[in-house]
């Protein structure tokens, strides 16, 4: 069943939450609703659950208008931050518990609940109570109440937040896989990035309440819409040094790049430019070579698969991935070759990326 | 503080406290020509019942002793009923700017004003629909009086249930009363414990009310009932300290079975985790 926001507007008094959010996640999709804190990721998913009613616009679920339906008989599952569970309960009836309410016959719930609890490798917690678990332990009971009674659509607002950084990365792999299975369409909140390219089909960026970009997480990464999805995506970030076009060539303190006509085609009139080069799109070399740049290293980090160099550049620096094992010491020469290919263009009044 | 001063501290205080009832408890078992002796006998007097068994056998002492109870259960259970859900209203309905705070003060406000304002108007109430010298009279005049208070505190302890909890049991297809009855009630019942005894100690001892509003003996509760002792021609020092002393147990004893859960609902926030 496909999910859909309509223009979705919300506001807290006078500060807008939300402003005029389109979008749309098909039948089985992963959608992760992506951004910092107070962007509005959270307060669209409790629009779409129905705990927030939204000012302007609608939510439509499977072609359904739920907007004004309450959260009781949309039919959609959530898994909280906090993971909810209801602590006078043991496992086995918090996980029974949707089908509870629907008053199914008790030797289906406990059928059910066995069958689910087993999925997701709880049979052997299913007399505790919540206190009693470790947090990757709440975290599967959070998840199997979710999935026991077949919900149309899965919300998930930060579901593995909480957990130590180890489970996080085997949780995720283990939602991902389970999405999978179910096939049931999934919005997922999340400020962190990484989460947000492993776990999504496609990835939709907040800011501020305004919808960034919605795309696949390659073409985010590949073909940041803005400054600001420049900027997020990606660990390290994207440098992004602005500066001017002069005579047919990019001019900042410490670097400049000649373009190629078609790019100097593209830019036009704009003057105030933003250039964006990833870490993996900038050679190193320790030693001089033709068409490299020298500057200094300022820092090294160690990865063990890869060495990250900062470089100082004039009143910057300019951050570049290296192969393992590169050798670069505090303050020793250094020189870098931007591959042109890669280079993103911003204007740097509008923000938006130039293409 | 060292802990020996702090014992000596602890007992002083104790000492302090309990001076009245250990004056209470050995008038009501002494003989009348012991009870003012001068100067008092703290140990040594001849310990006697009679006080006790003179209560019992007067048939009127039973009779206060049960409108006492059930004044006192009737209208805390009425006070917990109606006050739940409306301190669960007040803490989770969107109110508009602080008007849940505001509401709720005002309601707590009812409480601050001094009983002996609003006996004359509570008379003429009563009396206007027959229920002067009736229990059910007091029972409501009680409920007046703990409702405030319930609301107050029971809001307080809805506002510290994470929100996430009962959003969950909404999404799983749960009705506002079902999250009431089935999430936040049991979630709530240390507070609720500690409130229903601040309760009963309130209504079981509440003398004002109920020395004006019920004045026939089948109306009558305890602590008028022990009043009575004071008579025009003498004070029976004996059998009011007996009666004061029965009148004391069933909190006591209350107080102690739900100690647990007292103490629970007064540290706020046992519940996370």
């Amino acid at each position: 069943m496909s999910l859909r926001v309509e223009n979705i507007t919300k506001r807290f008094g006078v500060k807008h939450a939300l402003r005029g959010v389109t979008l749309e996640a098909r039948d089985g999709e992963f959608v992760v609703l992506l951004g910092p804190s107070g962007c509005g990721k959270s307060t669209l998913l409790r629009i779409i659950a129905g705990l927030e009613e939204p000012d302007e616009g609608t939510v439509l679920l499977g072609g359904k208008d739920i907007t004004r339906i309450e959260p009781r008989r949309r039919d959609v599952a959530m898994v909280f931050q906090g993971y909810a569970l209801y602590p006078h309960m043991t496992v086995a009836r918090n996980i029974g518990y949707p089908l509870r309410v629907r008053k199914r016959p008790s030797s289906e719930i406990s059928a059910e609940v066995e069958r689910v609890g087993a999925r997701l490798g709880l049979t052997h917690l299913l007399g505790n109570l919540p206190k009693q678990l470790s947090g990757g332990e709440r975290q599967r009971v959070a998840l199997a109440r979710a999935i026991i009674r077949h919900p149309q659509a899965f919300l998930m607002d930060e579901p593995l937040s909480n957990l130590d950084s180890r489970l996080r990365v085997d949780m995720r792999a283990e939602l991902k896989h389970l999405q999978h299975e179910l096939s049931v369409v999934t919005i997922y909140v999340t400020h962190d990035q990484v989460e947000a390219m492993t776990l999504g089909s496609r990835i939709a960026i907040l800011k501020d309440g305004l919808l960034q970009q919605y795309g696949t997480p390659s073409e985010v990464y590949r073909r940041p819409a803005n400054l600001f999805v420049a900027g997020f995506v990606g660990s390290p970030s994207m440098n992004l040094l602005p500066g001017v076009i002069e005579s047919g060539s990019f001019r900042r303190a410490g670097l400049s790049v000649a373009l190629h006509p078609e790019q100097l085609a593209l830019i036009g009139a704009r003057r105030q430019i933003t250039f964006g080069i990833r870490p993996e799109d900038i050679d190193f070399s320790a030693t001089a070579q033709p068409d490299y740049t020298p500057a200094r290293v300022w820092v090294t980090e160690d990865l063990g698969n890869e060495t990250l160099i900062r470089l100082a550049l004039d009143d910057t620096h300019l951050i570049l991935r290296a192969p393992a094992g590169a050798r670069a010491d505090f303050g020793t020469p250094a020189w870098f070759r931007i591959r042109p290919e890669k280079i993103h263009w911003f204007d740097s009044r509008t923000t938006e990326a130039i293409k | 503080m060292k802990t020996p001063a702090k014992y000596v501290a602890a007992l002083l205080a104790l000492a302090f406290a309990l001076a009245p009832i250990y004056w209470l408890i050995t008038i009501s078992l002494k003989r009348e020509i012991d009870q003012f002796a001068s100067p008092p006998l703290w140990f040594a007097f001849t310990p006697t019942f009679s006080h006790y068994t003179a209560i019992f056998a007067h048939e009127a002492f039973g009779r206060y002793f049960l409108n006492s109870i059930v004044v006192s259960t009737c209208s805390t259970l009425i006070a917990l009923v109606l006050g739940l859900p409306a301190a669960y209203g007040l803490a989770r309905f969107p109110w508009p700017r602080d008007w849940s705070r505001s509401i709720s003060f005002w309601i707590l406000s009812n409480r601050m004003l001094p009983p002996i304002v609003t006996i004359i108007p509570l008379f003429l109430m009563l009396r206007q629909i027959h229920l002067l010298n009736s229990l059910t009279g007091l029972i409501l005049v009680d409920v007046a009086l703990n409702l405030p208070f319930v609301v107050w505190m029971m809001r307080g302890f809805v506002e510290e249930l994470p929100r996430e909890i009962e959003e969950a049991a909404m999404l799983d297809g749960e009705s506002r009363v079902g999250v009431l009855l089935r999430i936040v009630l049991p979630l709530v019942r240390p507070g609720l414990a500690a409130t229903a005894v601040f309760c009963l100690i309130v209504a079981w001892n509440e003398f004002l009310f109920a020395l004006i509003l019920s004045q026939t003996e089948s109306a009558m509760t305890l602590p008028v009932g022990i009043a009575a002792h004071v008579t025009q021609y003498e004070i029976q020092w004996g059998a009011m300290s007996a009666a004061g002393v029965v009148a004391m147990l069933p909190v006591l004893i209350f107080a102690a079975a739900a100690q647990r859960y007292f103490v629970r609902g007064l540290s706020l926030g046992a519940l996370k985790g």
